[in-house]
């Protein structure tokens, strides 16, 4: 009686055990069996979706929570609502500011979201290695659908030119893979407060930039700081693009065969190195990030001039305190040459359906309805601008000075550095290109060794680029 | 003969959920980086392709991964020789000495251990702080001029995470020895002092050796736990790529798209990290002294 009690109770245990732990695969499975019912009845073109058969299918959204939903939270949520009662698919939204700890385990398992907003160019490269691995569902016929609840199309809805980018279409075949969403200029961003008090002007050109540097040397402060090495690059995008023009751009980023010889790469890279020497010296210190909002304090406290940054850190840096009469004030980069144009990168947040998603209709549906009147007008709530035509008329304050960076001269700079097939021992675009830049500030390396190291890896990243 | 039957029948049916649990998700995972290791593939890739060994051939050939191996051993190496001297040395004072609040100390030593790495990291932040920060406010007081150390630069990098972890680890162990060198008989000191040893000798003649077998032990945790703490701290604290570490370098080769190269590295470490343990542990072996 004894022994078959201690067996049963053992037993019991041992099963309640693996119950528990296999009880996270019985879902997928659930939600395919409901996803083939809308995709039949359903066709994507439908102008007025039929919200009848759509009811029983939940698709599940991950959005990264940057500043725009720290701004105005619950943004994501009322979108998300807004595509539920406009087409009766329901959303199970996650919404979190680390977003590729939350998703990434179960993806690695094979369960996949059915809509990701992650942009690309983030620390841990998550879209990247979606991109590396050709795991992207093609998104070129979203922009022949119908706005779900309009009668516009997609591709009507977004500004021309932002589908035409590395960063929308990663292989440059002209297909696009991911949905151009938030976009904001990135620029040097200073006090302009301080600016007016001393009576400088903001240099139109790098020479104009050096003279400055002197006189805020003889006024105890620095010419530059800047958050991490990750924010230079839309600094080194927006560089490569003043100074050689969009040819240089595209061959640059493309790794051109000799492109690092010529003597425009030359000049960026002089210009980096120059600048670093004008960075205050505490920067690489604190471009880490526990410590980098101190390096984005040093331009609020006049301890250093500019700093390359997005239009986020005004809301960013809300709460902290600031010299008197601080104003934000941001401009291009200057140009390389007297009578030139500066130039702005364009960050620009992407939108994608991944290869694995279980509801690639309605996925897509949802993608559409981004591009909805009703869903751009709650994304503005939180200050995120999408390339829809008309969006940037109702800005208001600062945002409204930032996105008139392009109307006062300055070129847009779009597009990234093209994806290759990743090699063991080859480093990222941010280790090879951005990383060394705290070394060329405190002095652990030098500009050759930096140029040379760009040289060879870029000669490699060529070798394996995807396309 | 049926009893023992029936005994070792309880036995196994009681251990196996744990072992089974433990098959599954230590075992069988841990195979799986091995196997893995010997593949090229995304994380989020379905498909792979076999590579043998090539991954290690590869990492062996890689400066990044040879230097952050190097980090990995410099923090071992003092960080385990600064925690354990000053974990002995305070667990001596506060068990054989009479203090005031003795227990106030052994608490507050023991905090640090209880806090996350990301708060130790926003701790440490506030004393790094090159500008007014704690320790360069203290250095420039009895500097009588401005101090303005950069902490947390390239130079300084690797001392600011050794202080923070000596920091953080010396309270586990300090009360881990406490408890032992309570153990040790009071009148092993009496009569030591009556044949005229002093506080040190007394330490070292009669506390050490006898709490020896807790010391090796506890070496053989820190090892281990330093290869993990050290990635930890340097993931919370320092900008990227200043200060890789053995297991940073591996979550790097992940974001950059190769599973089965940063699977390479954690099998080189893993193997590492049991190596070290056993030499430790064959290099400390000694006579086990009764109390």
């Amino acid at each position: 009686m004894k022994k078959l009690l201690s067996m049963i109770l053992a037993s019991v245990m041992v099963l309640s055990l693996l119950a528990g732990c296999g009880g996270g695969n019985d879902q997928p499975p659930a939600q395919d069996n409901t996803q083939t019912q809308p995709s039949d009845s359903q066709t994507p073109s439908t102008p007025e979706p039929a919200p009848a058969p759509a009811e029983d299918v939940t698709i599940q959204v991950a959005a990264l929570a940057s500043g725009y939903e720290e701004a105005y939270p619950g943004m994501w949520q009322e979108v998300c609502d807004a595509f539920t009662a406009e087409t009766g698919i329901k959303v199970e939204l996650i919404c979190d500011k680390n977003l590729e700890d939350v998703i990434g385990p179960s993806m690695q398992g094979g369960d996949f979201p059915d809509v990701i907003h992650l942009a690309t160019g983030r620390e841990k490269g998550l879209t990247e290695q979606f991109i590396k691995d050709r795991n992207i569902a093609e998104l070129t016929d979203v922009l022949t659908m119908t706005v779900p609840g309009e009668s516009a199309k997609v591709s009507d809805k977004i500004v021309g030119g932002f589908t035409d980018t590395s960063v929308t279409n990663p292989y440059g075949d002209g297909k696009t893979y991911l949905a151009p969403m938030f976009y904001s200029p990135c620029g040097l961003f200073y006090n302009a407060g301080l600016f007016e008090e001393k009576g400088w002007s903001v240099p139109a050109t790098w020479d104009e930039m050096w003279e400055l540097a002197e006189k805020a040397q003889a006024e105890g402060s620095y010419l530059f700081t800047y958050p991490t090495t990750g924010y230079f690059d839309a600094f080194l995008y927006a560089l490569m693009y003043s100074v050689g023009g969009p040819d240089f751009f595209n061959k640059a980023t493309t790794y051109a065969e000799g492109i690092w010889d010529t003597p425009e790469a030359q000049q960026c890279f002089d210009i980096i190195a120059k600048l670093a020497s004008y960075t205050n010296p505490v920067t690489p210190a604190q471009a880490n990030d526990q410590d980098f909002t101190q390096n984005q304090q040093l331009v609020l406290d006049n301890k250093a001039l500019f700093m390359p940054n997005g239009t986020w850190i005004v809301g960013e840096m809300a709460e902290a305190p600031r010299a008197d009469g601080f104003a934000w004030g941001m401009t291009a980069l200057p140009a390389a040459k007297s009578g030139g144009n500066g130039a702005s990168y364009c960050w620009l947040e992407q939108a994608w359906i991944p290869a694995g998603a279980p509801n690639m209709d309605a996925a897509k549906q949802f993608v559409a309805f981004l591009y909805s009147d009703a869903a751009c007008a709650i994304f503005a709530k939180g200050g995120a601008v999408q390339p829809v035509p008309g969006l940037t008329d109702n800005l208001e304050g600062d945002n409204k000075m930032f996105y008139a960076i392009y109307d006062n001269g300055a070129d847009a700079a779009m597009g990234n550095f093209a994806a290759y097939n990743a090699v063991a021992g080859l480093g990222s675009v941010r280790e090879v290109f951005l990383d060394p830049v705290n070394g060329l500030v405190n002095g652990s390396i030098t500009q050759d060794q930096w140029m040379s190291d760009v040289k060879a890896a870029s000669d490699q990243m060529r070798a394996n680029i995807m396309g | 003969m049926r009893r023992s039957k029936e005994r070792s029948r309880f036995i196994f049916l009681c251990v196996a959920p744990a072992t089974i649990l433990f098959f599954i998700f230590m075992v069988l995972p841990t195979l799986n980086v091995f196997r893995m290791s010997l593949f090229e593939r995304g994380a989020y890739s379905p498909t792979e392709t076999f590579v043998g060994l090539n991954n290690f051939k590869v990492l062996f050939q890689d400066a990044k991964f040879i230097s952050a191996m190097q980090n990995t051993i410099l923090l071992i190496v003092v960080v385990t020789i600064v925690t354990f001297f000053f974990a002995l040395l305070f667990a001596g004072i506060l068990t054989r000495e009479k203090l005031k609040g003795q227990n106030f100390f052994r608490v507050i030593f023991y905090i640090p251990n209880i806090l996350s790495v990301v708060v130790i990291a926003g701790i440490f932040s506030a004393v790094y702080k090159p500008e007014n920060g704690m320790l360069n406010s203290v250095l420039s007081f009895f500097a009588g001029r401005e101090v303005m150390i950069l902490w947390k630069d390239q130079q300084m990098v690797m001392i600011s995470i050794i202080i923070a972890m000596v920091w953080q680890a010396i309270g586990y162990y300090m009360v881990m020895y406490m408890a032992s060198m309570a153990a040790v008989p009071a009148d092993l000191y009496e009569s030591a002092s009556l044949d005229g040893a002093g506080r040190t000798a007394q330490f070292f003649q009669i506390t050490l050796p006898l709490i020896w077998t807790n010391i090796r032990t506890t070496l053989t945790f820190f090892i281990i736990s330093t290869i993990n703490m050290a990635f930890l701290f340097v993931k919370a604290m320092v900008a990227k790529g200043m200060a890789d570490v053995g297991l940073s370098f591996m979550y790097s080769q992940k974001d950059a798209g190769l599973y089965g190269y940063a699977m390479a590295a954690g099998v080189v470490i893993f193997l590492f990290s049991f190596l070290l343990s056993a030499m430790v542990n064959r290099v400390t072996r000694r006579d086990v002294l009764e109390m």
